[in-house]
């Protein structure tokens, strides 16, 4: 086990119940609301959070940081994290050559400190105070403090190349947020690339989930101190294991039903309208056998999936198992090549599907706001969750 | 002017600050990091000579280490004499300019951020590491404020040293008491050396700490940014 292990839970003065791992050179990304309690687990990682309730462990490469079992606690001096604060900390009486020995162990020399400024691009900047960088430049030195932490001292590598990991852990903590919008589409790219030489797991606190889903192999959705789901990116944004879930990573067409049985392999997803009870649209989905007969769910339409329709058309041959639904087309938004659609079904004028069709196609269906058009729904552009327990 | 005065004066300022900077700097740093309950009760305790006569405190010291007080006895006995003595004007002295030692060292302290004490341990310094490569470099305008405006304030004593210390030339009498002496002896002439020469040095010790809180303020711009 070479990677990072956490699993931790206090009653106070945060609730807070985490469990995820983070292999070795591998990021994570912890995504959540801000006092979701993503920054604590973070902090606790590094030994800088320890409420005296905390319970669990923090194993890094098999050695406990923290293992309130056994009573391990390892001081912030002893655990190998480098920390990227949210506004860098840097010491601002040092220049950056400063900052980052200060944090270098007894193995790295002047030069090796230099190296790694000019492999980040900071050169020529070492001898500047942080006051004297811009933000950009700033998070970079930030990041090579951080690095010198979890790197291999540079001598050990020479000795004997990639004979030892060092048993560290690359934290950062909502690293891009106070950098300008090119700046930070740099360091993206320079993170990315950094990676390749960096094999310690990397753990990576956002509230933005465009950079999680950038970034990250595996995000963790935080909230109100719970790790709620954890996988790479594009699973978890498909398929939310829970409504919260859904919401937090801003999933629209989001539905309340019901699902019921049907034919053997098949089921029936019961879209009602809660202000209007009496009306409803049943769509086709495929029983996995794992909702029972009747179950209350939410549901999530991926508008990728959903085929388009002049109003009046025949349904196509293909067209077995799939739903029609007549919808007037509300509001059409015009994005250049992609138009944003707000469209309301003919029997539940109450709800809203939110789809991003492309301009040629409603110009080909010569249909504008106001207009009929029909949507076939196929049931793997469906999926349903169980509506959430309330929380533990 | 009165050399002799001048010299007890400066002696007084010098020794005051040596003694007090040590124990100023320990319990600044303490107040400006603590989150004990009582700390609001010890900050008042240290501003506690700023608004007291002098002539009270002078009273207690008099009490507590006159001649007639156990402990008084107790130090004449053991050949200490601090009524009426450098040394007791010293002891005095320290106290009651520990609100002007304290305030801006402890100011300076408080604007340290914290995450700089974190992003040092997370960097594997000490508590003192951290200390003393971190937090004294960037509160060292505040220390420096601390001991210019102890040297004026110390200078500039007039009733605790006329009660504590009495008037012995040479040992005690500083020179805001032989100004006094001169006024009432219709010396004007050295009477205005003597004050004007108070005047300049009090000037000088609030330029500099207006200076040195400049320097402390644009540092903490800079850790702001």
């Amino acid at each position: 086990m070479s990677g990072l292990q956490v699993r931790l839970r206090s009653a106070s003065p945060i609730r807070l119940e985490a469990e995820f791992d983070c292999g070795a050179g591998e990021l994570v990304a912890l995504v959540g609301p801000s006092g979701s309690g993503k920054t604590s687990m973070l902090r606790a990682m590094a030994g800088l959070w320890t409420p005296a309730d905390l319970q669990g462990h923090i194993r890094v490469a098999g050695q406990d940081w923290l293992n309130t079992a056994s009573g391990v606690q390892l001081s912030p001096q002893q655990r190998r994290a480098g920390l990227v604060f949210q506004h860098y900390a840097l010491f601002p009486h040092m220049s950056a050559q400063a900052n980052v020995a200060l944090a270098a162990g007894p193995g790295w020399t002047a030069a090796d400190v230099q190296a790694l400024l000019v492999r980040l691009g900071l050169g020529v900047l070492s001898q500047r105070r942080p006051a004297q960088l811009s933000g950009g430049q700033q998070q970079r030195v930030a990041l090579a403090r951080a690095l010198v932490r979890v790197m291999p001292t540079p001598q050990t590598t020479s000795a004997a190349p990639g004979a030892t990991t060092w048993p560290g852990v690359l934290l950062l903590d909502e690293p891009f947020s106070a950098v300008d919008a090119p700046t930070r589409q740099a360091l993206y790219r320079e993170l990315a690339a950094l990676r390749q030489n960096v094999s310690v797991p990397m753990v990576l606190v956002t509230h933005d989930l465009s950079e999680a889903r950038r970034l990250a192999d595996r995000v963790v959705i935080v909230d109100a101190g719970h790790t709620l789901q954890t996988g790479q990116p594009a699973r978890v944004f498909a398929s939310p294991r829970n409504a919260r879930v859904a919401e937090l990573v801003g999933i629209q067409n989001h539905f309340a039903g019901c699902f019921f049985k049907d034919q053997p392999g098949w089921g029936r997803l019961r879209w009602t309208d809660p202000a209007q009870p009496a009306q409803c649209i049943d769509l086709t989905v495929v029983d996995k056998n794992k909702i029972g007969d009747g179950t209350p769910v939410t549901w999530v339409l991926n508008g990728e999936q959903v085929d388009v329709l002049a109003d009046g058309a025949p349904l196509p041959v293909a067209g077995q198992g799939r739903t029609r639904l007549r919808c007037c087309l509300a509001e059409v938004l015009s994005l250049g090549e992609i138009s944003l659609c707000t469209l309301t079904p003919e029997t539940l004028p109450g709800q809203t599907i939110t789809l991003n069709l492309t301009t040629r196609l409603l110009a080909r269906l010569q249909v504008g706001a106001g207009g009929w058009i029909q949507l076939l729904i196929a049931p793997g552009a469906l999926h349903i969750m169980p509506v959430r327990e309330a929380a533990a | 002017m009165d050399w002799p005065a001048l010299t007890v004066s400066l002696t007084l300022a010098a020794l005051t600050t040596l003694v007090l900077l040590p124990l100023g700097l320990a319990l600044a740093r303490w107040l400006a990091v603590t989150a004990w309950g009582g700390r609001a009760f010890i900050e008042a305790l240290l501003l506690l000579p700023l608004l007291l006569p002098p002539t009270v405190i002078g009273f207690y010291f008099l009490v507590a280490f006159g001649q007639g007080s156990p402990l008084g006895a107790w130090l004449a006995a053991s050949g200490w004499r601090l009524v009426f003595s450098l040394e007791g004007l010293l002891l005095v002295s320290v106290l009651v300019n520990l609100p002007f030692m304290v305030q801006p060292i402890q100011r300076a302290f408080a604007a340290v951020p914290h995450s700089l004490r974190e992003a040092a341990w997370v960097s594997g310094l000490s508590g003192w590491q951290t200390f003393w490569r971190i937090e004294l470099p960037l509160a060292w305008p505040g220390l420096l404020a601390g001991m210019a405006l102890t040297v004026a304030h110390t200078l500039g004593e007039f009733g605790v040293v006329l009660m504590v210390g009495g008037n012995i030339e040479g040992e005690t009498r500083t020179l805001s008491v032989s100004l006094y002496d001169k006024v009432q002896g219709m010396d004007l002439q050295s009477a205005h050396v003597m004050a004007l020469a108070l005047v300049g040095v009090s000037l000088l010790a609030l330029s500099l700490v207006l200076a040195f809180d400049r320097v402390g303020q644009r540092g903490r711009a800079l850790q702001e940014r």
